[in-house]
């Protein structure tokens, strides 16, 4: 199946859940709802002459208006790529987990729970893990928190 | 010896984070009844360094340096997936001499890389000379890159829009008979190993994985195609001018540890057979396509995926049109196969947890980030 072929493919049997994005991009990028997630990555883990099976990356982006979580896909069979993403807002910040569906999902999802401050729903082991385990300093990735250039620590100073 | 009252009890120790068998600073919490493993909780974050966060705030061309260390046994790859990432965005034409001269460094690299993995493993596990073997060639590769970029661990080498410098007169010669050299020597490393019955009492059937637990996981590169997945990006989803080469991609089928490291040496050929073919065809021409220091790309979003040594290398990369990146999340194949450490390796015995982990050739760097 060619990049326009899983375009159209996807259109006709996965229409008003899917929408395409940025056609002029490598690889294909759609918008869902977030209310679709879990039974959208399932559908498409599913369907036959897809088969998303293996699941590339989640990343969480912070575009100073609102939160988005990209999932690049990919399959291992079919030799198909996509990427789909939702968006939400800050005073939104929780998300299904697709833990059940790939995975995978586990550490990534952690990850954003951490450095994101997006809850993850029914994720089974959200710790810490990154930061130390004394962080209290908020969210690093968020825009709005700033990457200090020098930080001195006085305790170790003789 | 009557038994009557003997009973035995479950205790929690720490193996690592400066445990040698590592490889890093990786602390796995585990939960053991004797000799044998209950319960394997992998900690991390000791090498967290927040490289994202860093690159939000450079320039594309400050980046490139600052992901140098994000994977530092294979560093050409992280500049190459990153340049790669910008070039697909900005749309970026890469000029013949420049894609001859990458994909020769980055076979290059991915053998050094997999020399280290024959190194260690076989290191872990208990024979000490492999290390000794294997980093004498990798040390050659290393001449070669110093030869051609200065530098031999983090190269900084490939930049956006080709390579940062031509290589020397001297480089074709000198890298044909290195990899003559490694291409004898791979076939001495199985004469020393493969019918070894110690090595193969600690590898054969040690941490089987089955295929759809590899996918599933989101295992890649080696330890997928050892468990029979026929999956290699370089194929499969094609970059560079990895199409022109032949080249075949090795699959065993018991996923346990001795058919990961039989895979790495047989990747090793592989690697051997392109780079002799790249060095045959390099064009002549520009080594640079002409990019403005104040690179701006195009507003837009890309996820770029090579096939590194440790499997899919990737980098989520989104530009609004500025001087500096909105978000760079890089993506290692490591981060997924320490999660799968866990999954194969309760109700193993605490020797093979560390040739299990040994075998999934995990860097830290890369999982931290």
């Amino acid at each position: 199946m060619t990049k326009d072929e899983l375009k159209a493919y996807i259109e006709s049997n996965f229409s008003g859940k899917l929408t395409a994005l940025d056609t002029g991009r490598y690889d294909l990028l759609f918008e869902t709802k977030k209310g679709d997630l879990v039974e959208l990555a399932r559908a498409l883990r599913d369907d036959e002459s897809l088969k998303f099976d293996y699941l590339c990356n989640i990343g969480a982006i912070d575009t100073r208006e609102r939160f988005e979580i990209v999932y690049s896909i990919a399959s291992t069979v079919n030799l198909l790529r996509l990427d789909f993403k939702i968006a939400f807002s800050y005073d939104d910040a929780e998300v299904e987990s697709v833990q059940t569906v790939w995975p995978a999902a586990n550490w990534y999802e952690r990850e954003i729970w951490e450095l994101y401050g997006i809850d993850i729903k029914n994720h089974d082991d959200l710790k810490r893990f990154l930061l130390p385990d004394d962080w209290n300093q908020g969210h690093p990735m968020r825009k709005d928190w700033d990457a200090p250039d020098f930080v001195r620590f006085p305790e170790f100073e003789v | 010896m009557t038994e009557v009252g003997l009973r035995t009890e479950e205790f929690q120790v720490n193996m690592g984070p400066h445990h040698p068998s590592t490889h890093g600073v990786c602390r796995l919490l585990l939960t053991m009844d004797g000799e044998k493993v209950v319960k394997v909780e992998p900690y991390i974050g000791y090498l967290h360094r927040s490289i994202e966060k860093i690159c939000e705030n450079r320039t594309y061309h400050q980046c490139i340096p600052i992901l140098d260390p994000f994977e530092y046994v294979t560093a050409l790859s992280c500049n190459y997936v990153f340049a790669l990432s910008a070039e697909r965005l900005a749309q970026i034409e890469v000029p013949e001499r420049a894609e001859f001269l990458r994909v020769i460094m980055l076979e290059l690299n991915r053998i050094a890389s997999h020399l280290i993995f024959f190194g260690t493993t076989a290191m872990d596990i208990g024979a000490l000379t492999p290390f000794l073997y294997g980093l004498r060639e990798r040390e050659m590769i290393m001449d070669l890159f110093e030869m051609t970029c200065g530098q031999r661990l983090t190269y900084n080498y490939i930049r956006i829009g080709g390579v940062s410098k031509d290589i020397l007169p001297a480089f074709v010669p000198k890298c044909r008979e290195t990899i003559n050299i490694i291409k004898d020597k791979v076939d001495e490393y199985e004469a020393l190993l493969n019918g070894n019955p110690i090595w193969k009492a600690r590898t054969i059937g040690i941490g089987p994985l089955s295929g759809e637990k590899a996918i599933a996981f989101g295992a890649s590169g080696p330890i997928l195609r050892a468990s029979g997945v026929k999956y290699d990006l370089r194929r499969d989803d094609p970059y560079s001018i990895y199409d022109r080469f032949e080249f075949d991609i090795p699959t065993r089928q018991n996923g346990d540890v001795f058919d990961r490291y039989v895979l790495r040496l047989e990747e090793i050929r592989q690697s051997i057979r392109i780079i002799g073919q790249a060095l045959d065809g390099i064009p002549e021409g520009d080594f640079k396509a002409k990019v403005s220091l104040k690179f701006k790309p195009p507003a837009g979003e890309a996820y770029t995926r090579i096939e590194n040594s440790r499997g899919e290398m990737g980098v989520y990369l989104i530009s609004d049109g500025t001087e500096k990146p909105v978000r760079v999340k890089t993506r290692g194949g490591s981060y997924n196969h320490l999660q799968l450490i866990p999954e194969i390796a309760t109700d193993c015995l605490i020797a093979d947890l560390v040739a299990i982990f040994a075998s999934f050739d995990i860097i830290m760097p890369e999982v931290d980030r």
